[in-house]
């Protein structure tokens, strides 16, 4: 049957963006449900719909608040991206490297980062490094792992058949490996950039005057649970939109790739 | 065989342990702080300690919070039976439905103020001037803090603001990348004087006449309803636990630090115990036991609230709302 086929509606419902947006509202009916089903009171959960007006009536503040926190996202994955990925290939490509560095790494991300959060601004004081830093932390490591899986699964017939063709060692990496390792780059780079939003919540709860953290805090403060949840759904729309901009790149660089010959399929 | 021998020891004590509770058949409560352990709850590990709560047939479990917020959501939820928290923010919360009340208040002179290491000659308002003062956001200080500057004179471009949480406020002050930071004389300062070695001079709000109650004992108005009884011998043995504890601060100390030994310095927690007890006394009622909090102290808690801590004032009510006497020795 061809997908023309069908009536109108049913193709609207049935369109890749449609199925999460459907999802989501069916979550928000079951949340409002819940709340009334269950009388659970106000200062515990608050409903959808004061959510929804805190959303509407501060939007220009959680705007502002958005953007600051969108910055130190942005830094600190590009720190993540310009780090993580040079030092993958040390890794991948020398054996001696990988077992200085490997444990070290893990042993790193293993480190809780809220508990070390607050020496950050001992450190870096109270500007928007110590978040970019904490961003950082946060999502330096998927990008390394990623990329080293990436770099080391490259087929071993590939390199032959480029090294019986006297291929030079750059061209082989630029024609071979590195593109063969593009998919697992960007599997780490979407790990990378929701976790760095984490991390650049973290940064400004424990010391910032911006920012979608400092926001919460007030809020918490104040048993504003509404303007809280707002402020949570702005700060996983900056994880989806950027989450969505790497895979619009992804798509740019490596469009023959097995998760994306199936048009527009997997985002989100 | 020494193994094994510990092994019986440690079941017959538990078999004791066990046999006695049993016997007695106690109101088990649980009692959930404002945060981590420090010499501001040391007379109720003393009242612990010496059997207070026992001898009102009340078993009594201390827990630790992390922050007054949480303490009064688990109260109004029924994980906690008693919150000892910030009475200002269970006014915000309970003015917002939280089913809470408080049923003693233990702070009724406000220790918050802003301070400074004493070497840095920051001693009157004025002094704040081109300072850095570190603050959380949100927190009931913060709030309070604008009228503060009102009542001194003084105006936010006077001097420079950072944010951060708890512990980075104390940082911040430690390292130098502030000069002052708001907080309360028996917890900020005695903490910094710990991390520091240094002394603190602190400014106290209500020496410029702002004052509001602090911490106080909270709890869930259907529980209140349902056992009185429990209530009330609780709250006799909080008040005999809050006078032994001021008259003697030492032992109180030493039981905090018997009981959770990470939870200060005995020397400095002396020191805050002793501030501690001198916030036991509000403006209005001198000669009150503890716990027993004055109406016109409390009136002027809530009209703070109203003008400054963001308490919306149609939704407010009457300061009699959100405390009782009735329940106290």
């Amino acid at each position: 049957m061809a997908p023309n086929a069908r009536p109108l509606w049913k193709r609207v419902l049935l369109s890749a963006w449609a199925r999460p947006v459907l999802l989501v509202i069916l979550l928000l009916v079951m949340w409002d449900l819940t709340i009334r089903i269950f009388r659970i009171p106000p200062y515990l959960i608050p409903t959808p719909w004061a959510v929804v007006q805190q959303l509407v009536g501060e939007w220009p503040k959680l705007w502002r608040e958005g953007l600051v926190t969108t910055y130190a996202t942005l830094g600190g994955f590009g720190l993540a991206i310009a780090f993580g990925i040079p030092m993958a290939l040390f890794i991948a490509y020398s054996r001696t490297i990988e077992s200085f560095v490997y444990p070290l790494l893990v042993f790193s991300q293993s480190v809780p980062k809220v508990a070390i959060a607050p020496l950050f601004v001992v450190w870096f004081g109270f500007g928007i490094f110590p978040k970019i830093i904490c961003a950082f932390m946060l999502g330096f490591f998927p990008i390394v792992v990623s990329t080293v899986m990436g770099f080391k699964s490259v087929e071993p017939d590939m390199i032959d058949l480029a090294r019986s063709m006297k291929a030079s060692k750059l061209s082989t990496f630029m024609r071979i490996r590195f593109p063969q390792a593009l998919p697992s780059i960007f599997a780490g780079l979407k790990v990378s950039v929701t976790l760095a939003v984490v991390g650049a919540v973290v940064g400004e709860f424990v010391g910032s005057n911006s920012g979608i953290g400092y926001l919460l805090q007030i809020a918490n403060g104040n048993f504003d649970l509404p303007l809280m949840f707002a402020g949570l759904t702005v700060l996983s729309g900056i994880g989806v939109l950027l989450f969505v901009v790497v895979d619009v790149v992804e798509r740019l660089l490596i469009p023959w790739h097995a998760s994306h010959r199936n048009d527009f399929a997997a985002t989100a | 065989m020494f193994k094994r021998l510990t092994l019986i020891a440690a079941a017959l004590v538990c078999a004791l342990a066990g046999s006695t509770a049993f016997a007695q058949a106690k109101d088990k409560v649980t009692l959930m702080l404002n945060w981590y352990t420090y010499s501001e709850h040391a007379p109720l590990y003393l009242g612990l300690e010496r059997g207070y709560f026992a001898d009102e047939g009340i078993d009594l479990d201390i827990q630790e919070g992390r922050g007054s917020g949480v303490t009064i959501q688990a109260v109004a939820a029924g994980t906690a039976t008693f919150g000892y928290a910030d009475i200002a923010t269970m006014i915000k919360a309970a003015s917002k439905g939280a089913p809470v009340i408080a049923v003693g208040v233990a702070l009724q002179t406000s220790p918050m103020s802003v301070m400074g290491f004493a070497d840095k000659n920051i001693r009157k308002p004025a002094d704040i001037k081109g300072k850095t003062v570190a603050v959380t956001p949100g927190d009931s200080m913060s709030q309070v803090w604008p009228l503060f500057l009102k009542k001194t004179g003084l105006k936010e471009t006077d001097f420079t603001t950072v944010s951060g949480d708890a512990q980075t406020k104390l940082n911040a002050v430690m390292t130098g990348k502030a000069d002052l930071l708001l907080g309360y004389v028996m917890d900020q300062a005695i903490k910094l004087q710990d991390g520091a070695h240094k002394e603190v001079y602190p400014i106290r709000f209500a020496d410029y006449g702002v004052n509001m109650v602090s911490s106080g004992i909270v709890v869930q108005k259907d529980y209140l309803k349902a056992h009185p009884d429990v209530v009330k011998r609780f709250l006799k043995a909080a008040t005999r636990s809050l006078e032994e504890g001021a008259k003697d601060p030492k032992a109180a100390v030493d039981a905090m630090l018997k009981a959770k030994p990470k939870s200060g310095v005995e020397d400095t927690a002396l020191v805050g115990m002793k501030a501690t007890a001198k916030l036991y006394k509000g403006p209005d009622n001198p000669k009150d036991r503890p716990l027993r909090v004055g109406a016109k102290n409390m009136q002027e808690t809530l009209t703070l609230l109203e003008q400054y801590g963001g308490l919306d004032k149609a939704t407010a009510g009457k300061a009699t709302d959100y405390y009782t006497n009735a329940y106290l020795p």
